[in-house]
């Protein structure tokens, strides 16, 4: 009796808030009919139970789902899933995803699944619980005893369903199945046929391994009180998850089921359960939950048939003109900004026998175009004015107008979601860049900072900026993933530090308002530079066993950048910080080593790093504003056009626009505006070469400014550029640009011998080892270089391939005499003036004082006769 | 330069001068005692590097040619690729310029005072690759003074634990010739260095710029792995040490001082010639010890 009151209660309660929502949801639909929605849909979804003997529908709700975006998606980017009119969700967990999300009442499954919801296809298709991915044993497989089984009356199901064993017959015997117990199990049916049995962890597919290289991705979403609720769902392509196998040729859905609890056909206590929370309520010690409203009954039919199946496309894959076009791939090498935007052109180059076959090759902006320069590579993507150092004149066509930006995943305390909005200024950034804050007490030894805050989010600057954030001490808040290559990216941060004068002032060691100061490694560092160094060598003394035998600089493990925007960006999606500070050994009597961190949980995770706009737009990363004179600018179109309106042509009209970063911020603009060029040479550039790099430009700038997700469209995260508007000089130039590259009448330079040498000997010595330009020029700072004795070598090292094969037969004379010979660069001049004139200048010394000493001598023994 | 003005024996010059008589005097007394002192300081110098520094580097030849010879014999001669600093690794031998020498590892200035050095950051001569091989031009025993006078198709002979090699000279570079043809696969290339006076001024005496020779064996022996990338700028052409050497030079003319200081006291009680007969070959070895320290802060081909 007294269940069944509770139960009644439930009911009620649920009706009460259920009314509510119904309403809500309808004004939202009405509110907002500007943005049609990809994908929407309103089901009118019910639960019965029995009692005692008569069926009693306890809830009954429309329910509608909202998808940001179905069509041409691509591996790991997130949709916006929203609905109105659930059931709210008790007994809260933190994170909501694969098996930590599973101990919850009442929340939104959703699922990536392979095939479509239309009973017309062939079976092999069609969706099912059985193509449904998900990370984790216990989301397909339970084992319990008779009495708890829910499922087992699940009103919906078909007399098999219900019986004790389902799923597999004979059930596997590395399942150690349990004779007497109920056994449901949901089979996972891979895109190659294979059938993993998951009931247990060995049992499940290569990609949910413990410690796979994805986080699950599939959750169960909680819903507020209003019945509403939304979530950021990623989806996997057959890149990321090969088993689940959805690309551009093999349909997928999104499967959303608002668990609503089994609808139950008998009397049975399990089933007619209504849940032990109360909604809203937290269950973040991972108590038990009734299984009847829990997320992993999700395959059960009362479940399932609640299912709303939103068909997703996916865009091509990466690699898809390797795999389509067989032609020799044209390199653009440079900025890692275009690579959402040259990943959808380059489908629309190869896929047409017209145009030629694009490929961008990110690297380091400076070792690009050094490469466009010296003729490694066609064009270059950079973002900035390059210093040319050969003959051959360079002009650069704007491309895409996009950025960089801050990108990061905070939550709010008390499991109230992720945090928006965030608020940085020049001065926080140098704090991050400059490693001043401590990470951990071990950090509080460095000498000159000991008193700095642990991390950022204990900064009372920041908590001016960004109030009611959580004060937990993470490593990961004391540092901004950056990149540890040079990168036009970094010199644009930079510069958005050196034009503030209070950033500078703190780097130049005056503390701030709260007493702050500048890590004494960085202190005054010349800013802004393209490439950020590690400094700090600071090694904490400890009595840490693990630190001991590793001893590392502290700091430079809190920074530990990465060579890859992307690499960032993926990291703040996983909430996985770079940071290197974690000790393990496998077994005790094994020396410890030093890795990276676990992923942080979701509930508390803190984590920022430098991304691109592009990679923020396709990941749905957030991207925090920064600050600017009056206000805070986040990184909008709005503020990138704003930027643009300063940016100035150069006066050749074939350099880049100027865009001063002072400027930008006194016009409240976003400062983390980037143009991206494509740059070539005007001169002595293969005609072919020319031809194409022209026709890239041509496209790029037309049809490659459509936004759109298709192939050679532009993705968000960029601002296209249009023949009319702000954007007009930069279309404009692009234009001309493209035309003086297909001429290749630019006037080279060409001048005396030796620069012709200069060039061609840094070109061998760049092809033959590793790009890096910038530290080949730091090395070649000092005199005494090496390169007349070393170069040689290497240089055959390098050219031995060639030169060594024709050579054939050594020895012979008249063939060597024959023999091509190739162009060296000259002897570089060594010279001491010290050696060339110590000897004389002591020896002139020696005889000038033994004559002075004579002359005293003589005349002093003259007066003495005297 | 000028730390070389300032130094030994102020003893011998200050000392035996008598009281002066007048005032007048006095400046004229200073002027010749400086007078004598310079000479004598620059005269050491210049005799030290150009005559005496040779009979040391020959006596070093002699012993680094004994070592050399028992560690070929033992086979426990050095291979590289990292090689102590001051072993013998080859003997050098250019019959054209009458060069017979024993090649020690490292090429900074206080290397290059025994013999010929072998840049560390390249193979052995006569293994697979590019070696180097700096020498001095101007000063103790100047073993490559006629560099600059071979000419192609002379011979170098190189011996190293791996066995002999007989070189070919390819020609004399100087800076801006252009750099020699890339190194066929399996050749040996030995670059030998050394200073040259850029003008016809005194062209013994100021080897200013850098002079290379390069040489070229058909077969080669292996090259063991693991090469330094990169060796510090004192061992660079025409490299000079610094910052090491400076603890050493303040310890040799603290001993100066106090050498002085010592003779001025022992003048009080003994006789000139007894004091001078027993100083003497202190105050030679401490200037000696002296001008080798000096030396180190000098470019190494000098």
């Amino acid at each position: 009796m007294r269940r069944r009151a509770r139960l009644l209660a439930a009911a009620a309660a649920a009706l009460a808030v259920g009314l509510p929502a119904l309403g809500a949801s309808v004004e939202v639909a009405v509110a907002a009919p500007g943005d049609e929605p990809a994908y929407t849909e309103t089901k009118h979804l019910s639960r019965t139970i029995m009692v005692q003997g008569q069926e009693i529908e306890i809830d009954s709700r429309d329910v509608t789902v909202t998808v940001d975006r179905t069509t041409e998606l691509r591996g790991r980017e997130r949709v916006d899933i929203s609905w109105t009119g659930a059931h709210p969700t008790g007994g809260r967990s933190s994170s909501p995803f694969g098996e930590q999300g599973l101990l919850q009442e009442y929340p939104v499954v959703i699922l990536q699944c392979r095939g479509l919801d239309d009973p017309s296809l062939p079976p092999a298709e069609q969706l099912s619980p059985e193509t449904c991915w998900t990370s984790s044993r216990a989301q397909r497989t339970q084992v319990t005893d008779d009495t708890e089984a829910a499922w087992r009356h699940d009103k919906l199901a078909t007399e098999e369903q219900r019986a004790q064993k389902y799923g597999l017959a004979p059930i596997p015997a590395e399942c150690n199945d349990v004779a007497n117990f109920s056994t449901h199990i949901t089979p996972f049916r891979a895109a190659d046929g294979t059938v993993y049995a998951s009931c247990t962890s060995e049992t499940m597919a290569p990609e949910a391994a413990v410690g796979a290289a994805f986080p699950p991705a599939e959750q169960a979403a909680f819903t507020d009180l209003e019945g509403n609720g939304h979530a950021k769902f990623e989806v996997r392509s057959d890149v990321e998850n090969e088993s689940l196998g959805c690309s551009e040729k093999v349909a997928c859905s999104i499967v959303v089921i608002p668990i609503q609890g089994i609808s139950c056909m008998d009397d049975d206590a399990a089933c007619n359960r209504g849940g032990q929370y109360e909604p809203g309520a937290s269950n973040y010690s991972n108590q038990g939950v009734d299984l009847t409203a829990s997320p992993m009954l999700w395959w059960s039919p009362s479940n399932w048939n609640n299912r709303f199946s939103v068909p997703i496309t996916f865009g091509l894959s990466p690699d898809a003109c390797t795999v389509l076009d067989s032609r020799a791939p044209t390199g653009f090498y440079g900025s890692e900004l275009m690579s959402q935007a040259s990943l959808q052109w380059s489908p629309s180059f190869c896929l047409d026998k017209k145009r030629f076959k694009f490929q961008h090759n990110k690297m380091a902006d400076a070792a690009g175009f050094a490469l466009a320069e010296n003729g490694g590579g066609a064009a270059a993507f950079v973002s900035g004015e390059h210093e040319v150092k050969g003959s051959d004149p360079m002009a650069y066509a704007p491309t895409a107008v996009t950025g960089f930006s801050i990108g990061y995943v905070i939550d709010k305390p008390g499991n109230a979601g992720e945090y928006t909005g965030l608020k940085l200024n020049a001065r926080l950034l140098a704090k991050l860049m400059t490693q001043s804050y401590l990470g951990s007490e071990l950090g509080r030894g460095h000498p000159g900072m000991e008193s700095n805050p642990i991390g950022i989010n204990l900064d009372p600057e920041f908590q001016k900026l960004n109030p009611g954030l959580d004060t937990i001490t993470r490593e990961a808040a004391a540092t901004l993933l950056s990149l540890s290559e040079s990168s036009d990216v970094i010199e644009a941060l930079t510069s958005y530090i050196a034009q503030d004068a209070a950033a500078m002032a703190w780097v130049d060691g005056k503390p701030d308002p709260w007493g702050m100061k500048v890590n004494p490694s960085y202190k005054k560092i010349k800013l802004p530079t393209p490439e950020w160094p590690l400094l700090d060598d600071y090694v904490p003394v400890t009595n840490d066993e693990c630190r001991q035998q590793n001893p590392t600089p502290y700091f430079t493990q809190l920074a530990a950048p990465v060579p890859s925007i992307r690499k960032i960006a993926e990291a703040i999606l996983d909430a996985w910080p770079n940071v290197q500070t974690k000790c393990e050994r496998s077994t005790v009597t094994d020396p410890w080593k030093i890795g990276r961190v676990d992923r942080q949980g979701v509930g508390s995770r803190f984590m920022l790093g430098v991304v691109s706009m592009g990679d923020a737009a396709r990941l749905g990363l957030e991207q925090a504003s920064l600050a600017t004179r009056k206000g805070f600018v986040a990184p909008t179109a709005g503020g990138l056009v704003k930027a643009l309106r300063l940016a100035e042509p150069s006066r050749s009209g074939e350099k880049p626009f100027t865009l001063d970063m002072a400027a930008l911020v006194k016009a409240d603009a976003y400062p983390g505006t980037m143009i991206v060029y494509t740059a070539a040479r005007t001169a002595n550039l293969p005609q072919e070469d020319a031809d194409k790099v022209r026709q890239f430009i041509e496209v790029a700038t037309t049809e490659g400014q459509k936004q759109g997700y298709g192939n050679g469209q532009l993705p968000p995260g960029y601002v296209p550029l249009t023949k009319t508007g702000v954007t007009a000089p930069l279309w404009k130039q692009a234009q001309a640009v493209a035309e003086a590259i297909g001429e290749q009448e630019g006037a080279s330079t060409a001048g005396d011998e030796s620069t012709d040498g200069d060039g061609d000997g840094s070109q061998t010595g760049t092809d033959g080892g590793d790009l890096g330009p910038a530290s080949v020029s730091a090395v070649d700072g000092t005199d005494e270089v090496l390169a007349p004795v070393d170069g040689p070598g290497e240089e055959a090292d390098a050219d031995a391939d060639g030169k060594g094969e024709d050579e054939g037969d050594k020895g012979d004379e008249a063939d060597d005499a024959e023999q091509e010979l190739v162009t060296m660069p000259p002897t570089t001049q060594v010279s001491s003036p010290v050696a060339a004139r110590v000897l004389p200048t002591l020896v002139l010394v020696a005889l000038i004082s033994a004559i002075a000493a004579n002359l005293v001598r003589l005349r002093h023994l003259r007066r003495r006769r005297s | 330069m000028t730390v070389t003005t300032e130094r030994p024996a102020a003893a011998r010059a200050a000392a035996p001068r008598p009281a002066p008589p007048a005032r007048n005097d006095d400046v004229w007394s200073v002027v010749s005692t400086t007078s004598v002192m310079c000479c004598l300081v620059a005269g050491w110098m210049v005799a030290q590097m150009l005559y005496l520094g040779g009979l040391a580097q020959d006596r070093a030849q002699d012993a680094l040619y004994a070592d050399f010879r028992a560690e070929l014999a033992a086979g426990t001669a050095p291979i590289g690729p990292v090689t102590e600093v001051g072993t013998p690794v080859a003997t050098l031998s250019i019959p054209h310029i009458g060069v017979e020498q024993v090649v020690v590892e490292g090429t900074a200035s206080g290397d290059l005072l025994t013999g010929p050095g072998h840049l560390r950051n390249t193979v052995l001569p006569g293994q697979r690759g590019t070696s180097a091989v700096f020498g001095r031009a101007s000063t103790y025993g100047a073993p490559f003074a006629r560099l600059g006078e071979l000419e192609a198709g002379d011979q170098v002979n190189v011996v190293t634990a791996q066995g002999a090699t007989r070189f070919e000279v390819i020609g004399v570079r100087r800076a801006g010739d252009p750099l020699p043809q890339p190194r066929p696969e399996d050749a040996a290339r030995l670059v030998l260095v050394s200073g040259e006076a850029g003008g016809s001024r005194l062209p013994s005496l100021s080897p200013g710029e850098v002079v290379y020779v390069d040489a070229e064996a058909d077969e080669a022996f292996d090259t063991p792995a693991g090469l330094p990338p990169v060796v510090p700028d004192p061992e660079q052409a025409m490299g000079t040490e610094s910052g090491a050497v400076m603890p050493l030079l303040t310890l040799c003319l603290g001993l100066l001082l106090a050498l002085t200081l010592g003779v001025i006291a022992a003048r009080q009680r003994f006789g000139a010639a007894l004091v001078w007969v027993v100083a003497t070959p202190v105050v030679i070895a401490v200037a000696w010890l002296t001008t080798d320290v000096v030396m180190r802060l000098l470019p190494n081909l000098l």
